[in-house]
């Protein structure tokens, strides 16, 4: 927050009198080097208020921000400059916000007890935990997706078995003639179970290619809107072999249930489109 | 029966492609039908009889010649005018009954009525009264499936009847019948013919074309005998 | 006829027709949900913004309300000099920052606002009463649950705390006097409400007369741009953010859920309009004999047609009224998940139902019905009817 007040002050002038000491150097965000047009060695003056007097510093890095989810939509610049001299420049004395403390790995609960147990109204806390607190934004977001991503699934479900009902009933008179001939009920039923993976299978190998490149077009499009590393979307191995397997299973599914529903029809019924139970009342006149 | 032909055809050709190859279906038929005749087009198959049938009712249009139906010339109108000709001025009677599935008896007989926007009440009507004129009236609320292939073809009967045609032609209507319900069919046209509607049919059954006034043999898409029978 | 037809036709094959309803109807639940998303999260804030009245924030120049903790100096001096302008009904200074509550063998930390009671916008009170005196607070729900207090209970609290000395800064005891609900707070976020005059003393010298922004009421039937006008150059130094600039930010921030309700939108009429024109399409090829038969009775061509696209906009209306009632049910699942959302206020609805989503759904469902009806009914309608019967003879 300290670092974003500065941001907000941070003036865009060039220094063209010479400084009594040689100027200190930071780093700024990029977003902010390309949208004021800073380059590399630039001399700004930075104040902790919109009208104090400031340093005078050089620009010596651009720095990229982190993919952090909960960043993404900020459009606040962040500069990175010495300890002491932000503190000097706000006034803040002797203070820091946190420290941050690199252990071997089998020593880091040591050191936390240790920290814990010395320091004085401060706690430590493994990073990862802070990780997982400051991640709810990408959490929230990604239960979203997941609800979307299961009504997605039973839309989807219900429209395979449509097609595969309205594709098997489009074939009953084949079918029929296929029974007549002598063809069992289970080999036509294995029949249309096997055409149904297999389109199950070829239609979400195009949907895995569909999405892939969605994706890439999803990450070109927000990577530019919000100016972040952070990927929105991806395809990972993992989520297509969720993706092909729910369609293959899917599609065996609804082939079932299509195929089922049609041998229950006796042969000579699916051929006339006549009920075969009917029964005239009375004799033809 | 007036002077006047009902159905004029002049040196009809119609030709289509079939796999390749170009079928001549009917090859310079001449053929006049005067009101009140019972005419019945004979001949082998693929003789083009059926073809003829359509031409003469405007659901296919020749290569060449002209067809009229009381003077008007069919195979010049458009889509729209020979489809709202055919409404009110021809009946079709088909070998496989084409009624609709989803509708009953007496709605299938509504529906050529309803288009041409008769009022419900006069629809109803009629179609009761075209409904025992075919000995049905107790089907009346059945669906097609419910209703044997005989059955079925009186209703395809009426329903041609519905707008009080000039003109009945039937496609082989005896073709899916057994020889009883085919003969009692032949007995309903012969009914339909003698309350004054010119029909012409076209059929393999020499029954139905004993029961015609006048028998047309076509061989190879042309008239080859046209014989009247002695009254 | 054509509606007799249309629905004989619907129900000759029961099972079919209610899967495809029952196909149509999630997608319409999703199209539902979807146009509430792109337009309830705007309509859902700019309600939460005027919920007090309070039309106008003015804070520092590059920042948003709670942005920074930079604060504005000469608050008092602003504040008359917003009240004496024309047309300005109340002006409620506001100054964030932190109470560290000392619970003895443990702290917590609250968010603190500093206020005018009489002229406030940021709490309801629910319980109890708004601070009337120096040492009284109001808490929200977490902070209760947190410090275990109740009502009427007193409390330590300071604005600061030193580890070194293990000091709290600007400490003193203070009298629970109301429980509120606390409208731009996020979820489960721990709140007090103060009186400004205390908070400031607590924080000591860096915020003597100074708050982080104003919220200003315009009187009402006031004219808001030239309300607008006359505070600008009233007080230079600051930003006004109407509700229409908040709005804006509101968008920016939120863009990705419009964006994604668009595309989520779109594909869910895409699934729907490919579901009926297939339905329509094997329909039509089921049929042909039928079709061409009227044709040959002398229905015309339009007929048909109608006939054919008021079966698919049949099942497309029917699903859309069967979507309804599901996208409401899965909206109000979804927004409970985009509830805990950090960083927005907890009181907004991601998905806020307005009768005229529900229009906006429907129509663009109808639209796609009746377009996914005619093509294939066209197609149908215009097979010419010699050859036709022929081939449906044959087959």
């Amino acid at each position: 927050m300290l670092v974003a007040l500065l941001a907000a002050a941070l003036l865009q002038q060039i220094d063209s009198s010479p400084p009594t000491r040689p100027p200190r150097t930071i780093a700024i965000d990029e977003r902010l080097a390309a949208d004021r047009s800073i380059r590399l060695g630039d001399r700004l003056v930075v104040s902790g208020t919109s009208r104090g007097v400031g340093d005078t510093v050089v620009v010596s890095a651009f720095m990229r921000r982190q993919p952090d989810p909960s960043e993404v939509a900020r459009a606040q610049y962040r500069v990175r400059m010495h300890l002491d001299q932000l503190q000097s420049l706000i006034n803040y004395g002797d203070r820091v916000d946190r420290f941050a403390v690199a252990t071997r790995d089998a020593l880091t609960d040591t050191a936390i007890a240790a920290i814990n147990a010395a320091a004085f109204g401060f706690r430590a806390h493994r990073s990862r935990d802070i990780v997982v607190e400051t991640s709810r934004t990408f959490l929230v977001v990604s239960r979203f997706h997941r609800a979307i991503g299961v009504i997605t699934i039973v839309a989807s479900a219900i429209f395979l078995l449509c097609i595969m009902l309205l594709k098997v009933d489009e074939r009953r008179r084949d079918v029929a003639a296929l029974r007549l001939m002598g063809v069992s009920a289970r080999s036509i039923v294995r029949s249309v179970m096997i055409e149904a993976a297999l389109v199950a299978f070829i239609g979400s190998g195009a949907g895995v290619a569909i999405g892939w490149t969605a994706a890439q077009l999803i990450n070109w499009h927000y990577r530019g809107v919000y100016r972040t590393p952070l990927a929105f979307a991806a395809v990972t191995p993992s989520i297509i072999a969720l993706a092909v397997s729910l369609s293959v299973v899917l599609g065996l599914a609804a082939g079932f249930l299509a195929a089922q529903r049609l041998v229950r029809v006796p042969a000579l019924e699916l051929l006339t489109g006549r009920h075969e139970e009917r029964v005239f009342a009375q004799p033809s006149s | 029966m007036n002077d006047a032909p009902v159905v004029s055809a002049l040196d009809l050709q119609r030709e289509y492609r079939m796999g390749g190859e170009i079928v001549h279906a009917v090859r310079g038929v001449t053929l006049d039908v005067m009101r009140g005749d019972y005419v019945a087009i004979v001949g082998p198959s693929g003789c083009g009889k059926s073809t003829l049938l359509n031409l003469l009712g405007g659901i296919d249009r020749p290569n060449a010649g002209t067809v009229s139906i009381d003077g008007a010339r069919i195979d010049r109108m458009n889509d729209r005018e020979a489809t709202r000709f055919r409404l009110t001025r021809v009946g079709f009677v088909f070998q496989r009954f084409y009624l609709m599935p989803a509708l009953t008896a007496i709605e299938n007989i509504e529906l050529p009525m309803a288009e041409a926007k008769v009022p419900s009440v006069q629809r109803v009507q009629r179609a009761r009264e075209l409904l025992a004129y075919v000995g049905l009236e107790v089907r009346r609320d059945h669906r097609p499936a419910q209703l044997s292939g005989g059955e079925q073809q009186r209703v395809a009967i009426a329903r041609a009847l519905a707008n009080k045609p000039t003109l009945l032609l039937a496609d082989e209507p005896t073709g899916e019948l057994d020889a009883r319900t085919g003969a009692e069919m032949i007995e309903l046209l012969g009914q339909v013919n003698g309350d004054g509607t010119t029909i012409v049919v076209v059929t393999h059954d020499e029954e139905l074309a004993k029961a015609a006034w006048r028998v047309v043999h076509m061989r190879d898409g042309v008239i080859v005998d046209d014989r009247r029978r002695a009254s | 006829m054509v509606l007799r037809l249309a629905w004989a036709t619907l129900t000759r094959n029961r099972t079919r027709t209610l899967l495809a309803i029952l196909g149509v109807a999630v997608s319409a639940a999703m199209l539902l949900d979807m146009v509430m998303l792109s337009s309830g999260m705007r309509a859902s804030f700019k309600d939460l913004l005027l919920s007090r009245g309070f039309q106008f924030r003015l804070v520092l120049k590059g920042t948003l309300p709670f942005d920074t903790d930079a604060t504005i100096a000469d608050a008092s001096d602003i504040t008359r000099r917003l009240e004496s302008l024309a047309d300005v009904d109340a002006v409620s200074p506001v100054l964030g920052g932190q109470l560290h509550v000392d619970l003895g063998d443990r702290a917590i930390v609250a968010m603190a606002l500093g206020g005018v009671a009489a002229a406030q916008g940021d709490y309801e009170v629910l319980d109890g009463r708004a601070p009337s005196s120096e040492n009284e607070l109001v808490a929200s729900d977490a902070f209760f649950t947190a410090t275990g207090k109740r009502l009427g209970d007193t409390l330590s609290a300071g604005a600061g705390y030193d580890p070194q000395l293990r000091l709290f800064s600007g400490r003193r005891v203070f009298t629970l006097v109301g429980r509120a609900h606390f409208l731009y707070l996020s979820e489960g976020q721990r709140a007090v409400a103060l009186p400004l005059a205390t908070l400031q003393a607590m924080q000591g010298e860096r915020s003597h007369d100074r708050v982080s922004f104003f919220m200003l009421r315009a009187r009402s039937g006031a004219n808001g741009d030239s309300v607008r006008d006359r505070i600008a150059p009233a007080v230079p130094s600051l930003f006004v953010v109407s509700t229409e600039i908040a709005m804006r930010q509101v968008d920016e921030r939120l863009s990705y859920f419009r964006q994604l309700a668009f595309i989520l939108g779109s594909v869910s009429l895409a699934v729907g309009f490919l579901l009926v024109t297939t339905l329509v399409t094997v329909s039509v090829n089921e049929r042909l004999g039928e079709i061409v038969v009227l044709r040959a009775l002398g229905v015309a061509r339009i007929r048909i047609v109608q006939q054919i696209v008021l079966e698919g906009s049949a099942i497309m209306i029917a699903g859309a009224i069967a979507g309804l009632g599901l996208g409401l049910l899965t909206a109000r699942y979804l927004n409970s998940i985009l509830a805990s959302f950090p960083g927005l206020p907890a009181s907004i609805d991601f998905f806020l139902f307005q009768p005229s989503d529900a229009w906006t759904a429907l129509g663009l469902l109808v639209g796609a019905g009746v377009l996914a009806g005619i093509y294939p009914s066209w197609r149908g309608a215009s097979q010419p009817i010699a050859p036709t019967l022929r081939e449906e003879a044959v087959g």
